[in-house]
This record gives C-alpha cells, structure tokens and sequence, in this order.
C-alpha cells in the first residue's frame, strides 16, 4: 500500500523555462513575485553553448499543489522582455525531474 | 547571416580554470585530486555554483574515456553540496529538450554524448529509473505522430537518429534494468520502441532506391538482443500496434477505445501491483 500512496505523490516542482538569457534571477523575482509557499527556487542561467537555443530557466519547488495552477495560469504564456525589449514567451510546466536538495546542509569540511 | 563579430570577452579566470580541471585534466587516475580542488570551490558565490554546475552537467564536452569520471565526480561532490545533483540533472534533462524541440543535426554527437552521460550519472545514482524512462518516451513520442501522412517537423521521416540516442541510453544504462519494477519498465518499454522504430522503419519516405540505413537496423537489433537475448522482434508495424493493444487492456482495462494509451505509466502501475 506504501508503495501505491509513493508512487501517486502529486508533482510540486515546476519549470518556468523559455526565459529571456540576459534575465538575472533578481530581475526574475522582481517580476514573478510573490512566489506563492514554496521550499525550493533555483534559477539557472543559459547554456551559452546552445547557439539559438539559449534561455534562462527557474524552478520551484511548491507546498501547496493549487498553487501551482494558479501560478501556471498567470506565467504560462507570460511575456517576458529582456532589456532590448525583445519578448520572451515563458512556458510553465512541471519539470522532468521532481527531486529537490535536501534542506540540512552539511558543512564540507573540505 | 549570424555572423556578427563581437570580439569575445574573456572569460573569467575562475570559469577557466574549473573548465580546465573538469573538461582537459579529468581522468579516471587523478579523479580524487580533481573532486578535492572542485569541493575547495567558493560554492556560497552564485556565479562559481553557476558555472561549476553547468561544466558538471557538460558531459558532451569531456572525451568519452573520463565521461564515467565526471559522473563519479559528480556523484560524489553531491555529497557534499546537495544542491549539486538535482541542478546538474535538471540542466541535463533541460539540454535534451531543448535539443528535440530543434531537431538539427549539428547536435548529434553532443545528443549522443550528453543521453550517455545521463545513463552514467544513473548508474551513480544521481537519478531514478523511472527518470531515466521519461528520457526513453520523451525520445519516441514526443512530436512523433505515428501517422505515415502527418509529418511531424521535430521528428521528420529521414531523421532517424532516435533510435540511435535510445539505444545509446539503453547501452550505457539499460542492463541494470534486470530486476523488479525497472525490468517492468524495461520490458513495456521496448515493446513502445519497437512501435517507433517500426513506425519510422516502414515510412513510405524509404523505397527501393533510398533505402532506410542498414546500420540503424544493426545498432536497434543488437541493442534489443543484448538487453533481452530471448526477445522475438515484431516483424511488422500492425502486429507490434496490437501488442500495444494487448497491454492497454491489461493495465487500463477501464479506458476508452479512443483513449490514448500513457506511455510514461506503464510501469509506474505493474510496479505497484
């Protein structure tokens, strides 16, 4: 039975992805806030290496699973712009992989 | 008509020197020396976490003698910076969308290199089986319309490099599959590759005079054989479509005949059982 209620967890952790590449995460914040409860945000800039292909992206890590809609029905089709004024369609969606660091943070000793 | 000329700046000294240990100096025997310099980066400066997490997840980069280096390494750092694994993975997954969703071939070797270094860091942990599935389906469904008259731009008839990159995968990664609900999987799984690799094998884009590369066929045969030496290959696209029938009714005996069936469960289900 444990294992039917696991492999049912509802999915928290979504992507915002599509981002404008020049975005910083402070500029992100400031546009998408505020973030409804959540545990987990991870901003990540583009890889540079992606010719065409190169946009920033984020993820959170939801409490709340209504949150999310909520959040997807505002920023899914959001226009982002970068500071050319260029747009950024951002896409919303829950990303592929769910794990997310865990919260005690060990000191490396090193 | 890209060729602006924008003189480069130069990169960073820190950027440097964490691209030269971990893409020129990494190899299996100074492995512990480069794990020790890479866990005395400043990890609390958001730009080294960056830039360290995206040369980690640069498996495409590495020559593929230190791929299982820098998985291990990764591996292996993520003990001590949690952050780490899940960026890293997230960074890879994201790479490999962002690559079917622009089909070109110039990212061949990199698709190739990168879904190889996914299998590694599965073997080292860093994700789940069922992760490593959802790379496999993304590869057969995803603009893929099955349909012989509906061309799909990301997945067009000559490209036939899928199939290559799901064999890759199931190479680095697939004989792990060999008990509980990831044999499942496995075993569901191929039943759906087979699907695919029949649908792309039979489109009428092959003929006589153009016909679909023999050595596609060698590299989809043995790796079916190699993971299931007793496996029968359906010969023909109708007879796997209704082995796919078979099992939607077992598993999803309530669904509707219009309904499609979900790749991405199957094994999820048989697991659970």
């Amino acid at each position: 039975k444990d294992k039917k209620a696991k492999a049912h967890r509802p999915l928290t952790k979504i992507i915002l992805r599509r981002l404008p590449p020049t975005m910083t995460e402070e500029a992100f914040l400031e546009q998408v806030s505020p973030i409804p409860e959540h545990d987990h945000f991870y901003f990540a800039k583009p890889d540079p290496s992606l010719g065409n292909n190169v946009y920033s992206r984020a993820y959170i890590n939801f409490v709340n699973v209504e949150d999310i809609y909520l959040f997807r029905d505002k920023f899914d089709g959001y226009v982002f712009l970068d500071e050319k004024g260029l747009e950024y369609v951002g896409i919303v969606e829950y990303a592929p992989f769910q794990r997310i660091p865990k919260k005690k943070k060990k000191k490396d000793p090193k | 008509p890209e060729t602006i000329t924008t003189p480069k700046e130069e990169e960073p000294p820190m950027h440097q020197f964490i691209r030269k240990i971990l893409h020129e100096d990494l190899q299996k025997s100074n492995e512990e020396k480069i794990l020790r310099l890479m866990r005395k980066l400043n990890w609390d400066d958001n730009e080294v976490c960056s830039v360290a997490i995206q040369h980690l997840a640069g498996g495409w980069r590495v020559r593929a003698s230190a791929r299982r280096a820098l998985a291990r390494l990764t591996a292996e750092l993520a003990a001590w910076q949690e952050s780490v694994a899940p960026a890293v993975v997230d960074a890879i997954l994201e790479e490999i969308r962002v690559t079917m969703e622009d089909p070109h071939p110039r990212y061949n070797q990199r698709r190739i290199a990168t879904v190889r270094y996914l299998g590694e860091l599965y073997n080292y942990k860093l994700l789940d089986s069922k992760d490593v599935f959802t790379v496999l389906y993304s590869r057969i469904t995803f603009g893929v319309t099955n349909d012989h008259s509906n061309v799909s731009p990301l997945d067009p008839p000559d490209n036939v490099f899928r199939i290559r990159l799901v064999c890759a995968l199931l190479e680095t990664c697939g004989a792990y599959f060999n008990s509980g609900s990831s044999k499942k999987r496995l075993d569901y799984f191929l039943v759906f590759f087979q699907n695919y690799y029949l649908f792309k094998y039979s489109d009428p884009f092959w003929t006589e005079e153009n016909k679909f590369p023999i050595y596609v066929n060698y590299i989809y045969q043995e790796c079916l054989t190699s993971l299931r030496p007793k496996i029968v290959l359906y010969t023909n696209w109708q007879e796997c479509k209704d082995a796919i029938e078979e099992i939607r009714l077992t598993l999803y005996p309530e669904m509707g005949e219009e309904e499609q069936y979900d790749n991405d469960d199957q094994g999820e289900d048989s697991a659970a059982d």
